[in-house]
């Protein structure tokens, strides 16, 4: 199989590390390879509830949510474990770390599983080869088996990667998918629950194909927005960019682009910077916060990659002020090597309708300067309402994805080392 | 070590380094005071304390009687903060705490010292806020940072410190010492040629597994020179039973260097030099069998087999291979 | 040394000092308690470092008789047994004795302690007082300087120099500043009759030191004598000395920084609007940082209010006696305004405000005394 990058369009990968759990159990405990083994919420208790099983477990019917006693009737050897939490994070952040080598468009999305976007990595090989890479890399680093889904936007990649498990690659291309996708049952379609799938079989739509070409008008009617949106995706459309951010939510708002090659000319650094700076202003009026910290992210030619923050004693919000202070710490850090990417973060954000800032006795002149303009927006703002100043912000979509986890950590393999 | 005089026979540069600083009143804002355990660190840092407060030196010698001198060594003196690990490290909360001190004006005086003990025990929050403190010295203020370990302090830190460098001892002044802490005269030898660290080699002195591994490496030159057959049986029914890690070998390998070198200088009649003192008669009987040439090769062999231990093959090997040299 | 001591004296004495010893310090002499015996009397001391305390015994005071029997000499005692054997002594007299080893006897009555003194010479050495080099306050006036400025000492160790109160002769005044940055508290008092030997002009007090000498001295209308030395200050009442190290560097020049022109002037009643501010805090103390808003309305009534989303509005209106210049809104701290309005503790109130985003000025309606508050306004976005 050989597939090269496209011309247009991306390459998006889903990474989804098989029986999750169990999986780091084994790698812990070299003993329990190749038995059948079970992550139970209380193995005391026959009551307990699996939550997720080995392989081994799965051949013989162990099936997750089942309880205890029916596994091990199904499967009399069954080893039986508690989760260790700390673990599975301490293997998943590695496991985002080993991600975010490749490229900085890595969107973590649970424990187990994340999107890239590995469209800029053509130098890497092809997309085959740096899956492949990712796999055995996982393998030999973390002594944990994944699944790698190969295609040009989230959904399809999300449902390659189901295909072949455990340590599958598969690549999924628009025009296989009257092949290779159309032909499974619609309640195994990412997104279609079992209430859904229910609502859509009663309507004779019992394969992702009938989802594809079935009456667009009927299934709006029938489940709202998010029928359109479940069409689209059957017919291989998804919009959704990888947003490294997702997690974070307010957390932090960047933006990072590669340069059309590798270059130490300041000036085109400088209007790199500039319009980085610009996307992240525009990103956060549109989300109506201020930032107390910016970060700039330097990714040399030979993929090194250093990240530099300022902590700030004011807010910032403007385009201007966050170009000013990502030039700073940027020419304060660069080594002067040839450079491959820019990133510009504004982090510690705060929603401005909280804010108010106290003034300081020493520093307040730079505030009372503008006293002026700011009477101007607040006689405006009183006159035609606070919101002729930013854009509605309730129009993120979140996407909903049930974990046993809080997402924060799922930030923390950014900041830690890179071994 | 209590006076600069006894300082100078141990650290004869630093002392120069330090009193002439002191003489010529250029004292550094910060300094880094780096060298094994019982160099003298902490005896220089009192040294300076004394001679920044004492009222009485004689040139730069502190008179060590008068109230300040009596209260440094106490501990009590005002404006000599100490600070030192609180378990493990110096934690964060402590630099905070000297940081505020140094806000106020002196208790007594407006000249203020503070010692830093195992400095790169430091967390990296207290480095950083110790960093912070460094970069803006006030005129009275003398920092002096103690460390064993030099590798472990911030370059940052290290950069803005004048570093003093305390010499290893030499042999023969830690010998004295030894024997002044009831170690025998040979054993005093013998542990001053292996570390030169006083408290170290009195450890060392005490120590059963070190006073077996003397005879035993004593046993198998017997073995080599008057039982070659049974040398390899030796070697593993007591040599590799007693010395059984890397760390422990390079020790018995080290010991059988000394004596060697010991039997080269009976040979060329420099018997000062000689560690194994009790050693003399077997050296004597020895004369007509074991040649200064094949002590020489000897000696050559062991040192390889020192580099080869230290490039982590196999300690069995090294040794058994060893012991076919020397066999021959 | 040895000496015979009327036991309420000294428990009294043993209080006041006990005040600036601390179990947590770092030089182990300081957990001790030094006594000192000369012809004139018995003196206690106990530090802590940053502040010292000296309570002085004498021999007698108005014919009755408080210490007898004295040989002089010193010793250290540790202050964690001392004060509870003094409190449970038998008698009304006690007697105390050490020798040359620093072996301490207390006997009163029945009863007699041994204890284990230590060395006076590892004492830290404290500044005395000279006459020549003071001037004299009454008590009361001190305390008033310290309660009107220490309050707004910042806490954070960011800026250690404004954790003090700025301490100023100049032009034959006292002045008292304190600013954490976000406002400023300053009391001025003439100081006609001091004379050219005092030296000193400008230092920083640790406003933790100001409030433990406020704690300490009680209202009075005796006078308290005050030295600076090279690194500390000292402050004497008759019996009892008080020391605190200074902060070392330079205080901001803050004068410059006070406004001297303003736009919008109101007189208003200090209570009426202390209670206003309150009530409108009730609601913000919510929310992060406790702002209200001022807004004049009219030429008589300036409106306060707060908005908390979580919880609620707050509106409330206060007529004022007069409002001049322009039209204002304005956002800042209730609780530094309550500082400040305590702090000034006058029937009435002038403020004097510049505009939104620039400090204002809170004085007393008369002009009698020259206290000033300064308040930074919160920027709302």
């Amino acid at each position: 199989m050989s597939k090269r990058f496209p011309t247009n369009g991306r390459v998006i990968f889903h990474v989804d590390m098989n029986s999750f759990y169990a999986s780091v159990e084994a790698a812990y405990n070299p003993d329990l390879k190749g038995k059948p083994l079970a992550i139970a919420g209380n193995p005391e208790q026959r009551k307990g509830i699996i939550i997720t099983s080995s392989y081994e477990a799965r051949a013989k019917g162990v099936k997750t949510t089942m309880p205890l006693w029916q596994a091990k009737e199904l499967c009399p050897g069954l080893r039986v474990l508690t989760p260790n939490f700390d673990r599975y994070r301490e293997a998943s952040s590695q496991m985002f770390q080993i991600l975010a080598e490749i490229t900085p468009f890595v969107q973590p999305v649970s424990i187990d599983e994340g999107y890239m976007d590995i469209t800029e990595c053509a130098e890497l090989g092809t997309p085959v080869e740096i899956a492949e890479m990712i796999q055995q890399k996982i393998k030999n680093e973390l002594d944990l088996p994944c699944s790698i889904g190969i295609a040009p936007n989230k959904f399809l990649a999300k449902m390659a990667s189901d295909m072949k498990k455990p340590m599958g690659i598969t690549v999924l291309r628009k025009r296989e998918l009257p092949t290779k996708l159309w032909p499974m049952p619609i309640n195994e379609m990412y997104g279609v629950g079992e209430k859904t799938a229910d609502k859509l079989r009663k309507i004779d739509i019992n394969t992702i194909g009938d989802l594809a070409k079935a009456d667009s008008y009927h299934l709006k009617h029938l489940l709202g927005i998010n029928g359109e949106r479940l069409q689209n995706r059957a017919n291989g459309y998804d919009p959704r960019p990888v947003d490294p951010e997702a997690v974070s939510d307010f957390k932090s708002i960047g933006n990072s682009q590669t340069l059309p090659y590798d270059t130490t000319d300041e000036r085109e650094i400088e209007a790199l910077l500039h319009s980085l700076s610009e996307k992240v202003a525009e990103r956060m009026k549109r989300k109506s916060v201020v930032s107390e910290n910016i970060q700039v992210m330097i990714r040399y030619h030979d993929r090194k990659t250093i990240t530099r923050s300022n902590q700030l004693h004011d807010y910032v919000e403007l385009s201007e002020d966050i170009f000013h202070i990502a030039s700073t710490l940027f020419f304060a850090n660069w080594n002067g090597k040839p450079i491959r990417l820019l990133g510009v973060t504004a982090q510690h954000l705060t929603e401005k309708e909280e804010m108010t800032k106290q003034l300081d006795l020493f520093t307040y002149e730079n505030e009372a300067k503008n006293e002026k303009l700011y009477d101007v927006v607040s006689q405006l703002s009183d006159k035609y309402g606070k919101n002729i100043f930013k854009k509605n912000k309730s129009y993120e979509n979140k996407s909903s994805v049930s974990t046993s986890f809080q997402k924060d950590f799922l930030d923390d393999y950014k900041t830690k080392k890179k071994k | 070590m209590k006076t600069w005089s006894e300082l100078n026979t141990l650290q004869p540069i630093v002392t120069k380094m330090l009193t002439n600083g002191i003489e010529k009143e250029r004292i550094a804002h910060a300094y880094l005071f780096q060298g094994s355990r019982g160099t003298g660190k902490k005896e220089a840092s009192i040294l300076v304390a004394k001679s920044f407060f004492c009222p009485n030196q004689t040139e730069v010698e502190p008179c060590h009687v008068c109230r300040e001198c009596k209260r440094i060594d106490s501990g009590n003196h005002p404006d000599l903060h100490w600070v030192k690990p609180d378990g493990a490290s110096i934690k964060k909360e402590q630099i905070a705490h000297l940081q505020k001190e140094f806000t106020y004006t002196g208790l007594e005086s407006n000249q203020k010292v503070y010692i830093i003990e195992h400095a790169d025990r430091m967390t990296t929050n207290a480095s950083n806020q110790l960093l912070k403190f460094l970069e803006e010295p006030s005129k009275n203020t003398v920092a002096i940072l103690l460390t064993e370990n030099n590798q472990s302090i911030l370059n940052t830190i290290r950069s803005r410190c004048q570093i003093m460098s305390f010499k290893p001892l030499n042999p023969i002044a830690l010998q004295q010492k030894l024997v002044e802490n009831g170690v025998t005269e040979a054993t005093a030898r013998l542990t001053s040629y292996l570390t030169n660290n006083v408290s170290e080699a009195i450890e060392l002195s005490h120590d059963g597994w070190f006073a077996k591994s003397r005879e035993i490496v004593i046993k198998l030159i017997e073995v080599l020179h008057e039982q070659k057959d049974e040398a390899f049986l030796f070697l593993h029914n007591q040599w590799l039973n007693h010395f059984q890690d890397r760390e422990q070998t390079q020790l018995g390998l080290d010991l059988l260097l000394i004596w060697y070198k010991d039997f080269i200088y009976y040979h060329i009649e420099r018997q000062e030099a000689i560690i194994f003192m009790n050693e003399i008669d077997r050296f004597e009987k020895y004369t007509y069998t074991l040649s200064q040439k094949f002590a020489t090769k000897a000696i050559k062999n062991i040192l390889e087999a020192k580099s080869k231990l230290m490039a982590n093959v196999n300690p069995t090997l090294v040794i058994e291979d060893l012991v076919l040299h020397l066999q021959r | 040394m040895k000496f015979v001591i009327q036991r309420n004296q000294l428990m009294e004495s043993v209080q006041d000092v006990m005040k600036a010893i601390s179990s947590k310090t770092t030089i182990p002499i300081l957990s001790g308690m030094k006594l000192e015996a000369t012809t004139d009397g018995v003196k206690l001391t106990g530090s802590d470092s940053d502040i010292s305390i000296e309570s002085f015994i004498p021999t007698e005071e108005n014919g009755i008789v408080f210490v007898e029997n004295i040989e002089p000499g010193s010793i250290i005692l540790q202050a964690k047994y001392f004060p509870e054997i003094v409190r449970k002594l038998p008698e009304q007299t006690v007697e105390i004795e050490s020798d040359e080893q620093f072996n301490v006897t207390i006997r009163s009555g029945s009863a007699e302690f041994n204890l284990n003194g230590q060395d006076p010479q590892e004492y830290p050495q404290l500044p005395k007082l000279h006459t020549e080099n003071s001037f004299e306050l009454p008590i009361d006036l001190l305390k008033d300087l310290i309660r009107q400025t220490v309050f707004a000492v910042s806490t954070s160790e960011t800026r250690p120099i404004l954790t003090g109160v700025n301490m100023v002769l100049r032009d034959e005044k006292l002045h008292f500043v304190a600013t954490d940055s976000h406002r400023l508290a300053s009391r001025t008092i003439p100081m006609s009759d001091i004379t050219s030997e005092v030296t000193f002009k400008n230092i920083v007090i640790p406003g933790k030191s100001l409030n433990e000498l406020n704690k300490i001295l009680e209202d009075s209308q005796d006078k308290i004598e005050i030295s600076v030395t090279e690194n500390q200050i000292l402050f004497r009442t008759k019996h009892l000395y008080f020391l605190s190290r200074l902060l070392d560097g330079n205080y901001p020049e803050t004068s410059r920084l006070i406004p001297e022109q303003s736009k919008t002037n109101v007189v208003i009643d200090a209570k009426e609007l202390l209670h206003s501010i309150d009530r409108a805090s009730l609601l913000a103390k919510e929310s992060r940082n406790n702002v209200v808003k001022l807004m004049t309305k009219d030429g008589h009534t300036i409106e306060i209010s707060s908005n908390s989303p979580e919880v609620g509005k707050v509106l409330d209106e206060v007529k004022v006696d007069s409002i001049e210049g322009e039209e204002l809104k304005i956002s800042f701290s209730a609780k530094y305004m309550m500082d400040a309005l305590k702090a000034i503790n006058t029937e009435k109130v002038k403020i004097l405000f510049t505009g939104a985003m620039r400090p204002f000025i809170i004085k007393p309606g008369s002009e009698e005394e020259e206290i000033l508050q300064l308040i930074l306004p919160v920027r709302t976005y």
